[in-house]
């Protein structure tokens, strides 16, 4: 190998070996499964000829159990930058062609160097996973390649956005990285994700479950609440993640991106008025008034099969991100359970954390009763809320649609957990438990209590006890809701609010 | 009372068998006959598998505590998807219970007014 061509030439060679991944034979199997391969996954999430590989000719070192025989080009992850919508992000890919996808010293820093150079430029990171778990010949090696990626995952957390994609088997130790990061997707069918297999669990405890019915898409977006998202395909999964990126700021320093709407900001909306039904004890769907309200009636729900009590979604106003939080009446009456607490607040902290005004729709009957309730730790899971809503120093609205009761009025961030502006219906019922339940205790020996609970309920299931006090700043027509709204946020925007300095507050997990 | 000695596995056991006739169902508890030279036995129970979930969409479960205000169905009654077959009252609200999947009402196992409590079984679908 002496002349330049040769040397070119021999580069070349070198290149071809790296991108044929674990060879035809593997990626057609790949392929049958309905998955993509590793480098077909990546063109699909970046914009066009916008990827730049690196680390394409890194190798592993381990020589236990013969594997200085075992070639992996690429070690088994393709790692890189590229754009999304013109945005930098940076991205790896396990290749489950290359032994397996299987994660070894290497291939872990392979990962964790765009870690790394993500955090350094402030820009997402997208993981997307198909690995069949640690590199066993690697031994502690591949432990430790697993213990780094957790580490630097913890330190990009609410620095950088960092999504990951489940788009094929990972299994246990490997589960915690997606877990360390903001958002999960997962892929019907072809990804599942468990700390322990169908296997082991059939040994130790006898239940005999499948993979997907154990930790597959549906299992975690509707059961566990661990992923957020829903994917049909490989395809469908990318084109998802390229829309969440859309509404998401590159780090913690900067504002999301705007987008130009060409939805009128002083639309107004007849139907609203209209919308919330007579009685208070009939249900409506939620989402009616967040599509009325929002540009183009176009949001993206986050976690829309886990607790769907309670709405949480992506939308904008006048072109600028912002994070909804809203009571579905539809569901289990819009109440506030474990879960919904738990989504909750994860959510109002992503949002803070990257500088995402919150819009609270409130209609909530009060928190659910029960002994799996309290048993299950509704006290400390309801606690997170107040923490997440109080904690937050992101603009903060609160819409009183109807009912705001008790306590669960308060975790829907009252005036006094820090709402910068709350508005109300003339429909609102603010008070501080179910009026007629209410009335029933202060009116119980009066004879006449049937006249006097229903005045009761005439003056106290109102927005106008809490206005009289100033903890709702305005009462408005419903069908004003939109202008008033882009009026408030923008009135907002410039909006600081210290806090005492500290290490970190102790949320109640 | 039958005696019978038998040899498992190098291992002699000693069993009395009685015959009961049908009509005449007692249960005797007999002592542990004495079971001389033999090691304990060790049985090998299948381990205990949790009952699994019916499959999902066999039966409308009730999502939360309350009381049922409307019964909309009876068994034999064919159902879509999204059919609201119960409306139960619960935190202050008229909630639709819905079908979860297509099919026919093989029960309905509330009656109006009663009250129920998380995960109740309201009706199976066949």
């Amino acid at each position: 190998m002496s002349t330049t061509l040769e040397k070119l030439d021999d580069m070349n060679k070198r290149t071809q070996k790296v991108m044929a991944g674990g060879g035809t034979k593997r990626i057609d199997k790949q392929h049958a499964l309905g998955k993509m391969t590793a480098r077909e996954r990546i063109d699909k999430l970046l914009d066009a000829n916008s990827f730049m590989e690196l680390d394409r000719f890194v190798t592993h070192r381990c020589t236990n159990f013969d594997m200085e025989k075992e070639e992996a080009p690429g070690e088994g992850v393709v790692t890189g930058y590229g754009t999304i919508d013109g945005r930098l992000v940076y991205v790896f890919a396990q290749d489950f062609t290359v032994v397996g996808g299987s994660l070894g010293e290497m291939h872990a820093a392979k990962i964790c160097k765009v870690q790394e150079l993500a955090m350094k430029m402030g820009v997402p990171i997208i993981g997307i996973n198909d690995s069949g778990g640690a590199r066993i010949q690697e031994a502690v090696d591949a432990l430790s390649g697993y213990g780094k990626i957790f580490y630097k995952n913890t330190l990009a957390s609410g620095v950088i956005p960092q999504i990951s994609a489940i788009m094929g088997p990972c299994a246990g130790g490997a589960v915690y990285s997606p877990a360390l990061t903001d958002f999960i997707y997962m892929v019907k069918n072809t990804s599942q994700m468990f700390i322990t297999g169908p296997q082991v669990i059939k040994t130790v405890t006898g239940e005999e479950v499948s993979a997907e019915e154990l930790g597959g898409a549906i299992t975690h977006n509707a059961t566990s609440g661990v992923a957020h998202f829903v994917a049909e395909n490989d395809t469908d999964c990318l084109e998802q993640i390229r829309r969440l990126i859309s509404f998401l700021p590159s780090n913690n320093l900067d504002g999301s991106p705007t987008v130009d709407s060409d939805d009128d900001p002083s639309r107004t909306e007849e139907d609203l008025n209209a919308l919330i039904p007579d009685h208070s004890n009939q249900s409506y769907d939620m989402k009616e008034i967040i599509t009325k309200i929002i540009d183009h009636g176009d949001f993206y729900e986050v976690q829309p099969y886990y607790a769907a009590n309670l709405i949480t979604a992506f939308a904008r106003l006048d072109g600028q991100t912002i994070g909804i939080i809203a009571n579905q009446p539809k569901v289990m009456a819009g109440c506030l359970d474990i879960n919904a607490s738990d989504k909750s607040s994860r959510f109002i902290r992503f949002c803070d954390a990257f500088n995402i005004p919150l819009l609270n729709i409130v209609d909530v009957p009060g928190f659910l009763p029960g002994t799996n309730q309290e048993y299950g730790g509704i006290i400390r899971h309801g606690a997170k809320m107040l923490y997440a809503y109080s904690e937050a120093t992101v603009p903060k609205v609160t819409l009183v649609v109807r009912k705001a009761y008790g306590g669960s009025y308060l975790a829907m961030c009252s005036r006094d957990l820090g709402a910068d502006q709350v508005i109300a219906w003339p429909t609102a019922e603010i008070a501080v438990m179910g009026p007629a339940g209410a009335a029933n205790i202060i009116f119980k020996k009066d004879p006449d209590i049937k006249t006097k609970a229903e005045e009761y309920v005439k003056t106290f299931a109102t927005p106008y006890q809490a206005a009289k006090r100033g903890f709702v700043d305005m009462v408005i027509e419903p069908q004003e809701t939109r202008p008033i709204l882009i009026s408030t946020f923008s009135m907002l925007a410039s909006k600081r609010e210290g806090r005492p300095a500290k290490r970190h507050g102790n949320f109640p997990v | 009372m039958k005696r019978f000695q038998i040899t498992f596995k190098g291992q002699v056991y000693e069993l009395d068998v009685e015959e009961i006739s049908s009509s005449a169902p007692t249960i005797k508890k007999s002592a542990p006959a004495p079971v001389p030279n033999t090691a304990p036995v060790t049985v090998q129970t299948p381990k205990a598998v949790q009952p699994t979930a019916p499959a999902s969409g066999q039966t409308v479960l009730a999502p939360m505590p309350g009381k049922i205000l409307t019964v909309n169905i009876k068994a034999g009654d064919a159902v879509k998807r999204g059919d609201v077959i119960f409306i139960l009252e619960a935190m202050k609200m008229q909630n639709e219970i819905m079908a979860n999947q297509d099919g026919q009402i093989s029960s309905v196992n509330v009656t109006v007014g009663q009250t129920v409590s998380t995960g109740d079984v309201l009706a199976a679908l066949g």
